[in-house]
């Protein structure tokens, strides 16, 4: 059979980001596939060297439009370690609530974009209409929904009373009871399973030796969490489940991520029920001591790791970011190998591909 | 990760450099190896460890050099630090050991122009076909 390149991309209906793919077929099977990516290159790095310590909090927030608040509590709790900070308690629940309610809203929105590429829209709107409730308590919070501005170095700049913490409760529960509806839906309806089961395969190997994080990396039996393995923020003291699979398909991506949602919605309530009372920042110096740091936190794509070096300025000398898109972006070739090109958008919005993040 | 066994393997596997292993905040443990030992010291990482999860590779020019840092991570960080000429820097490849070197090590190439020899894709990562800024991020 003749072979046929197809260029999808920069820009095209089924991606939500730039970047682009040439895809080589036989018929309607995907032999061989080549991806360009850096669309959407801002030179971030570049940029950081140039500003201040406390301007780069707000410019790490905008590396990307979902994930924001993980980035400045990567980015936070790098530069507070070189100031050998110590982080009020009440300081790192807000700051770990945040993350939480942020896996939530970016693992419904990704459930909806899912659906959608597999025509399933009831799902799509379900899951973005219930993804309201977590953005309506995040900006209720911060006053943002997308950028929350919410962590500063040493500490956190929101606060909440015991009213607030009684009103997020009750919504938190509605939450959980329509969860738990889509993961009912995930688990059962034939549909969904006949589009996700067996696509965008990874076996534990291949995760291992492409480096690969997160739900991604979960989903194909690799039990990894920075949350449990490396606790930052207040995660030593939460208790809560790491969910993994065997399967390592789309399928299982579902699975892992809806299960980790409800798991997320636990960490929550927690975090709510023990909000320990004191002060929400300690004094931060505007000049750092030189040193070098690594701080990874678990990003809802996984793995999030900062570098920052310091050379005693108010300004650091190199800040490096590699984001979890990265890793899982460099299986697409291997995943997209034998599909059918009707599966192709299924088996991108499988990895939940942030390219935003990924260029920086 | 038993961080003292590693750090005691590679002191034997290199007898000729005095390994000095620098605590880092949160977790994390830099070694410094000349750019000829890094293959080396990441094979028996992997090899010997299992230790195949490289989070990144951050490069950077800290105005004398060139230097590259090589993030591992198993339940802690430990970091391989090297140091290259600013003239022409380069250094063997970590593909074949590790895949997912391949984006870390494309990044740094166009970010530092430093070749990585046996790179079996070295095309630019994010930079356009056609950049002639030269290397984003070499200090001028």
């Amino acid at each position: 059979m003749t072979r046929v390149t197809i260029p999808i991309g920069p820009q095209h209906p089924a991606l939500k980001e730039p970047l682009s793919f040439l895809l080589t077929v036989e018929g309607e099977q995907i032999m061989e596939s080549a991806l360009r990516i850096g669309y959407v290159h801002r030179g971030l790095e570049r940029i950081f060297q140039n500003r201040s310590y406390l301007q780069n909090v707000h410019v790490v927030e905008r590396i990307c439009g979902i994930c924001s608040h993980i980035h400045t509590t990567a980015y936070c709790q790098a530069v507070e370690a070189l100031l050998g900070l110590e982080i009020p308690p009440r300081a790192l629940y807000l700051r770990t609530l945040l993350c939480e309610l942020e896996r939530i809203h970016s693992h419904l929105l990704w459930l909806g974009v899912l659906a959608e590429h597999i025509g399933f829209t009831t799902i799509f709107m379900y899951a973005w209409r219930d993804r309201e409730i977590v953005l309506d308590i995040m900006e209720e919070l911060s006053g943002g929904r997308v950028a929350h501005a919410v962590n500063v170095i040493g500490g956190v700049r929101i606060d909440l009373d015991q009213e607030h913490v009684h009103s997020i409760l009750q919504r938190l529960d509605e939450l959980e009871r329509q969860v738990e509806t889509f993961l009912g839906v995930v688990q059962h309806e034939r549909t969904l399973q006949a589009r996700t089961r067996g696509v965008g395969h990874l076996s534990a190997e291949q995760v291992r030796r492409y480096c690969v994080v997160g739900p991604v990396a979960r989903a194909s039996g690799v039990d990894v969490d920075l949350r449990r393995d490396a606790p930052y923020a207040a995660y030593a003291s939460l208790d809560f489940q790491v969910i993994t699979a065997e399967e390592g398909d789309v399928w299982a991506r579902t699975m892992v991520r809806a299960l980790e949602s409800i798991e997320s919605l636990h960490i929550c309530r927690q975090l709510l029920q023990q909000l320990p009372e004191g002060p929400l920042t300690v004094r931060a110096s505007r000049r750092v001591p030189p040193g070098e740091v690594v701080s990874r936190c678990e990003a809802p794509r996984g793995e999030l790791v900062y570098y920052i070096r310091s050379d005693g300025s108010d300004r650091p000398a190199r800040v490096k970011v590699r984001t979890p898109t990265l890793t899982t972006l460099i299986t697409l070739p291997d995943q997209l190998r034998g599909v059918n090109t009707a599966d192709v958008p299924t088996v991108l919005s499988g990895v939940d591909l942030c390219i935003a993040c990924a260029d920086r | 990760m038993n961080i003292d066994l590693i750090l005691h393997v590679l002191q034997d596997a290199f007898p000729a450099e005095t390994l000095e292993p620098q605590a880092m905040p949160i977790n994390e443990t830099f070694v410094a190896l000349p750019p000829a030992s890094i293959y080396l010291a990441a094979q028996i990482l992997v090899e010997r460890f299992g230790l195949r999860h490289l989070s990144t590779i951050t490069g950077q020019d800290t105005g004398s050099e060139i230097e590259l840092l090589y993030h591992f991570w198993d339940g802690r960080g430990l970091t391989l630090r090297t140091s290259l000429p600013r003239e022409e820097p380069h250094i063997a490849t970590l593909v074949n050991l590790i895949p997912g070197a391949a984006f870390y090590e494309r990044e740094v190439s166009e970010m530092l122009h430093v070749t990585f020899d046996g790179h079996p894709d070295p095309r630019t990562l994010l930079l356009p076909d056609d950049w002639d800024g030269g290397a984003p991020l070499i200090n001028e």
